[in-house]
C-alpha cells in the first residue's frame, strides 16, 4: 500500500509540474477559441435496464419500448447502446419464448427482427455503463459498443430498475450512486462528449438520481420523487408479470402517435404526465438547461434529424485529357494479351500522347508517356513475354537451391 | 523548458506576401513602397480583430515588384529578394488560366503567397486565384482598385480560404481522435427488383482518389472502404412534377432522407475506436421514383443532386439514364455504372469532401471588391487550401489537446487516492512535447509539419486521458470506503 502510495504520489507531483507549467502556456490559447457555438449534428441514445430476473419483466420491457421507439424515429442502431440483461424472452418461464410485450392485449412484438443489444447479461455492469459515458475503454472494445458521441451529440440517457435514495441498483449486486453519476456527466462535459443531454429515470425515487448534477446542458426528468414509489402499469395475467410500468407506458403512448416529422416540444411531453394516473409526480429539473422547453422538439432527442447542407456544385477535378489518361491507364493494367491490342492501334495513340505530352505538367505524367514510348519501341510482343518467362526460370530454380 | 517559451498570442502563424505589378508604365507615382504601404494598410482594414487562432499574424510583410517597360523596381528593405524575373509576362496567354498558373508557379514557386496584377488592354477585370499560391488580375485597373483587389486576395481568399470570418468551426473538422478518417463508399441499390448497379470502384480509388488522400497526408490518415448494398430504400417522400418530369424532394425531406434502419452503414471493419468515418452515399432511386431530383428553396433543380450532412458524410442521388426498366425479364437489370457517369459522381462527391472540411466546392469567390475564380485542383485541394486546413486544424488539434489535458489534470487533482499510471505520465509529456514541436514549427511557418504534430499531440492527449486504467477508481468514492471499513471495524 505504501509503495503505491508513493509510486502514485510521485507521478502525481510529476504531472502537476507539467500541467501548471501547460496552463500558462495554453491558457492564452484557450482564451480566444473558447466561445464557439456548436450546432446539433447528431443524437445518440443510451438505454440501459438494470435489473435480471423474471419478476424484473416489465423493466427489460420499458427499455425494449423505448429502443423501438428512438429507431422508428430514426435513430440508427450504430448511435444506440442498448444495455440489457436479456434474460427474458428466452427464459424458461416464458410462454412466449422469444417474445417479448409490453402490454396484455400482445399487440407488439418488442423482440422482433432488428434489436441489436450491445451490452448483455452480465457485461452491465456500473463499471461498463460508466465507461460507456466517459469513453475509457481498452483498445480492442469494439465501436458498436462504445458511444462516440462529440461536442455537437445530444444524447438521451433512461435508465430504469429498481432505485433508492441517491442510488439505482445494478443487477441485483451493484449500486450506482448518484454522484457518480454526476461526475461522469461532469467528466463528459469536460471532453466535450455532448451538447445537451436529456436523463429520464423510471425507478422509485427517481428524481434523486440526477440531484447531484452540476454540468450545464442536461436536462433530467424522473417517474417519482424522494420518498415516492414507481409503480408498473398493469399485470399480464397471461405472461404473469407486470409488463410496463407507468411512467414509461404514459411515455409510449405520448410518442405512438408521432412520426418523424412532428414537431411537439418537449413540454408537451413533460406536461402529459398526470400524477392520479402515474400515481407518483415526474419532477423535471431544468435548471442547468439554457433552453426553453417549448423551443425544443422532442425529435431533438428521440429522433435524429440530421443537419443538412444542399451542395452546390461539383468540383471539377478532371479536364478532358485527364479523362483520357484515366482510360489509357485504366487499358494497361489488364494482363498481358491486351497489351498487343494497344500496339495495334500506334497511330492513334501517338497523336493522343502527342497532345497530352505538350500540355501535361507532373512527373507521373512524363513517367507514363516515357513508358508509353518504350512499349511502342518493342516490336515483337510474344518474344519480349517469352524473354520474360525465361529470365524467370533460372531464378525460380536458385532461389529454390537456396532454400534446401 | 515549456516555461521558455510561453507566449501570450493566440496561434498565429507567419505569412509573406508579395505583390507584382506588370505593365503600369504610365504612371511614374507608383513606387513599390508607397504601394506595399497601401496593401499593408488594406489588409490590416479587412482582418478582424482581434485575430482568429490559425490565421496569419498582423505584422505582414509584404514585398513589392513593379515591373515596367523601364525594368523591375522591388521595394528595399527585404531579406530575401523577389525570384521574379522581369518582363516575363510579356508573352502569356491570359485566355488559358491552366497555362498561366503553371507559368507563374514556375516563376515564383515557394512558400510566399503572390498576387499578380497586369495592366493589360481589355476593359473586363479577371481576378484568379491558381492552384499553388499566387493569383493574377488582369484588365484595365486603376492603382487604387489594384490595391484593393489584392489586398482583398490575400486576405480574405489566401489567409482565411474564402470564408468570411476565417475560421472553420468544429463541426467541419472530421478528423477522428487518432488523426485518421474513414472514408466509406456506399453505393445503394433503393429496389433491387428494378435494376442492380454495381460500379468500378477499383479504379477510381486508385486514379481520383489517391491524390486527394496523399494532398490531405498532414492534416490527416484517411483510408478508403466501399460497399454495395440492397433493399435500401429512403424514408422520406417524393412527389411527381409534371413540369420537371420527374419525382421531386425539397430540401424539407433532406434531413429525413437517410433511412437509418435499412441502411446498414457503419459496417466498417477498419476503423478504430477513435477515428472518423465519414458516410459517402450515391443512391440510386427505384423505378417508381425515378428520375428523383432535388428542389432547392428557390425552385430550381439542383445541379448536383447531391447535400451532406456535417460530421457524418455526404448522400447523392443518381438516377439511371432514362430510366429504364426490362419489364419483360423476370430477372433484376444488372448493371455497371459507366466511366463518364462515375466520374461525373466523383466530381460531386469531392464537392461534397470539401464541404465536409469547411470549404465551398464551387469556384468562385465574391468578394467586396469583385469576383475571382478559383482554379481547381486535381488533387481536389489548392496548395493555398492546403495551408489553409493545416493552420486551422492545427489550431483545432492544440486547442483540443489543451483542453483534455487540463480535464486531466483537474480529474487528477480532484481524486487524490487515483493511482495514476507511469505510462499515463508518460503519453502526457509525449504529447506535451509533440505541441511544443507543433508551436515552434508554426512560428516557422512549417504549416504542414505544424498539423502533424499537432495531430500527434491530440492523439497523445487523449490516449492518456481514455485511459481505461483511470476507471476504475475514479467511481470509488469516500462514503463508500468509509460505510464499508468502518462496518469492517465495527463487526471485527
Amino acid at each position: 500500500m505504501r509503495f503505491k502510495m508513493y509510486g502514485s504520489f510521485r507521478c502525481r507531483m510529476v504531472l502537476l509540474l507539467l500541467f501548471l507549467l501547460l496552463d500558462c502556456n495554453f491558457s492564452n490559447c484557450l482564451a480566444d477559441t473558447s466561445s464557439e457555438a456548436t450546432t446539433h449534428t447528431n443524437n445518440w441514445a443510451v438505454l440501459v435496464c438494470t435489473s435480471r430476473f423474471w419478476f424484473n419483466y416489465r423493466h427489460m420491457a420499458n427499455t425494449l419500448s423505448l429502443y423501438r421507439t428512438v429507431k422508428r424515429l430514426g435513430i440508427p442502431d450504430e448511435r444506440i447502446i442498448l444495455m440489457l440483461a436479456d434474460d427474458m424472452a428466452c427464459n424458461a418461464r416464458n410462454k412466449y419464448p422469444a417474445q417479448v410485450f409490453n402490454n396484455e392485449n400482445h399487440k407488439l412484438n418488442l423482440y422482433g427482427d432488428n434489436v441489436e443489444v450491445d451490452y448483455r447479461g452480465y457485461e452491465v455492469t456500473v463499471e461498463n455503463f460508466f465507461r460507456v459515458l466517459t469513453g475509457r475503454h481498452e483498445n480492442a472494445v469494439p465501436r458498436s459498443k462504445r458511444l462516440l458521441s462529440d461536442e455537437g451529440s445530444h444524447i438521451l440517457l433512461y435508465m430504469t430498475g429498481h432505485g433508492g435514495d441517491e442510488f439505482l441498483k445494478f443487477q441485483d449486486s451493484e449500486e450506482l450512486q448518484s454522484h457518480d453519476l454526476a461526475d461522469a456527466v461532469k467528466q463528459m462535459k469536460e471532453k466535450r462528449r455532448f451538447k445537451e443531454l436529456l436523463i429520464m429515470v423510471d425507478t422509485c425515487q427517481a428524481a434523486t438520481l440526477f440531484s447531484q448534477l452540476q454540468s450545464p446542458g442536461v436536462l433530467a426528468i424522473g417517474s417519482s420523487m424522494k420518498g415516492e414509489n414507481s409503480y408498473s402499469h398493469h399485470l399480464d395475467s397471461d405472461v404473469g408479470v407486470s409488463v410496463v410500468d407507468r411512467f414509461t407506458f404514459y411515455t409510449l403512448g405520448f410518442f405512438e402517435r408521432l412520426n418523424m416529422y412532428n414537431n411537439d416540444s418537449l413540454i408537451s411531453l413533460f406536461s402529459s404526465y398526470n400524477p392520479s394516473m402515474l400515481m407518483s409526480t415526474a419532477y423535471y429539473r431544468t435548471d442547468l438547461y439554457q433552453r426553453h422547453l417549448e423551443e425544443v422538439p422532442v425529435t431533438n432527442f428521440f429522433g435524429s434529424v440530421m443537419e443538412m447542407i444542399h451542395t452546390d456544385s461539383a468540383y471539377s477535378l478532371l479536364s478532358r485529357k485527364e479523362s483520357f489518361r484515366v482510360e489509357i491507364k485504366m487499358s494497361a493494367d489488364k494482363s498481358v494479351p491486351d497489351k498487343k491490342r494497344l500496339m495495334d492501334n500506334p497511330s492513334d495513340l501517338d497523336q493522343i500522347s502527342e497532345l497530352n505530352i505538350e500540355d501535361q505538367h507532373g512527373a507521373l505524367k512524363r513517367i507514363w508517356s516515357t513508358i508509353q514510348k518504350e512499349m511502342e519501341k518493342v516490336e515483337d510482343v510474344d518474344a519480349f513475354v517469352s524473354y520474360g518467362l525465361v529470365l524467370i526460370v533460372p531464378l525460380l530454380a536458385v532461389s529454390m537451391w537456396l532454400t534446401w | 523548458m515549456l516555461s521558455a517559451q510561453i507566449e501570450s498570442n493566440p496561434l498565429l502563424f507567419p505569412c509573406h506576401f508579395q505583390a507584382i505589378f506588370v505593365g503600369f508604365d504610365s504612371k511614374p507615382s507608383m513606387t513599390p513602397d508607397a504601394l506595399g504601404s497601401s496593401i499593408l494598410s488594406q489588409m490590416t482594414k479587412l482582418t478582424s480583430k482581434p485575430p482568429q487562432c490559425g490565421t496569419c499574424s498582423t505584422n505582414y510583410s509584404i514585398a513589392v515588384t513593379v515591373d515596367s517597360s523601364l525594368g523591375c523596381i522591388q521595394t528595399r528593405n527585404l531579406e530575401d529578394t523577389s525570384s521574379w524575373r522581369c518582363g516575363s509576362m510579356g508573352t502569356t496567354d491570359f485566355s488559358d488560366d491552366e497555362g498561366v498558373d503553371k507559368a507563374l508557379a514556375d516563376s515564383l514557386g515557394g512558400k510566399v503567397y503572390s498576387v499578380v496584377v497586369v495592366h493589360g488592354d481589355r476593359e473586363e477585370v479577371r481576378a484568379v486565384v491558381g492552384k499553388y499560391r499566387h493569383a493574377w488580375v488582369v484588365g484595365r485597373v486603376s492603382e487604387a482598385e489594384a490595391v484593393a483587389r489584392a489586398a482583398e486576395i490575400f486576405v480574405k481568399v489566401f489567409v482565411n480560404g474564402g470564408k468570411e470570418e476565417g475560421l472553420i468551426h468544429g463541426e467541419f473538422m472530421p478528423v477522428g481522435a487518432d488523426g485518421k478518417i474513414v472514408l466509406s463508399f456506399n453505393l445503394l441499390n433503393s429496389d433491387p427488383q428494378d435494376w442492380v448497379y454495381d460500379w468500378d470502384f477499383q479504379s477510381i480509388d486508385e486514379t481520383l482518389l489517391s491524390p486527394v488522400i496523399e494532398a490531405l497526408e498532414s492534416v490527416a490518415n484517411i483510408s478508403v472502404e466501399s460497399q454495395v448494398l440492397y433493399h435500401t430504400p429512403k424514408s422520406s417522400f417524393s412527389h411527381w412534377d409534371d413540369e420537371q418530369e420527374s419525382y421531386i424532394f425539397s430540401t424539407k425531406d433532406l434531413p429525413f432522407f437517410v433511412n437509418s434502419n435499412e441502411w446498414h452503414l457503419d459496417t466498417s471493419i477498419a476503423a478504430g475506436g477513435r477515428s472518423k468515418i465519414l458516410q459517402i452515399v450515391v443512391y440510386i432511386p427505384s423505378a417508381r421514383e425515378c428520375p428523383l431530383l432535388l428542389q432547392l428553396p428557390n425552385g430550381e433543380i439542383s445541379k448536383t443532386n447531391g447535400f451532406i450532412s456535417p460530421m457524418w458524410g455526404g448522400v447523392i442521388v443518381w438516377n439511371p439514364k432514362d430510366c429504364l426498366k426490362d419489364s419483360e425479364s423476370q430477372h433484376p437489370l444488372r448493371r455497371t455504372i459507366s466511366q463518364q457517369d462515375l466520374q461525373k459522381v466523383f466530381e460531386v462527391v469531392m464537392g461534397q469532401f470539401r464541404q465536409l472540411f469547411g470549404l465551398k466546392s464551387n469556384n468562385v469567390y465574391v468578394g467586396a471588391s469583385g469576383t475571382s475564380s478559383l482554379l481547381a485542383s486535381e488533387r481536389g485541394f489548392t496548395e493555398w487550401e492546403l495551408d489553409v486546413l493545416s493552420r486551422q486544424h492545427t489550431c483545432f488539434n492544440l486547442h483540443s489537446c489543451a483542453t483534455t489535458l487540463g480535464s486531466l489534470s483537474r480529474l487528477v487533482q480532484s481524486l487524490p487516492r487515483m493511482i495514476i499510471m507511469d505510462e499515463i505520465g508518460k503519453q502526457v509529456m509525449y504529447s506535451l512535447e509533440a505541441a511544443t514541436l507543433a508551436r515552434s514549427n508554426a512560428s516557422l511557418g512549417l504549416y504542414d509539419s505544424s498539423a502533424v504534430s499537432s495531430r500527434q499531440a491530440r492523439y497523445l492527449a487523449e490516449d492518456a486521458f481514455f485511459h481505461p486504467s483511470i476507471m476504475s477508481v475514479s467511481y470509488y468514492s469516500f462514503e463508500h470506503c468509509f460505510a464499508v471499513y468502518s462496518f469492517r471495524c465495527m463487526s471485527s
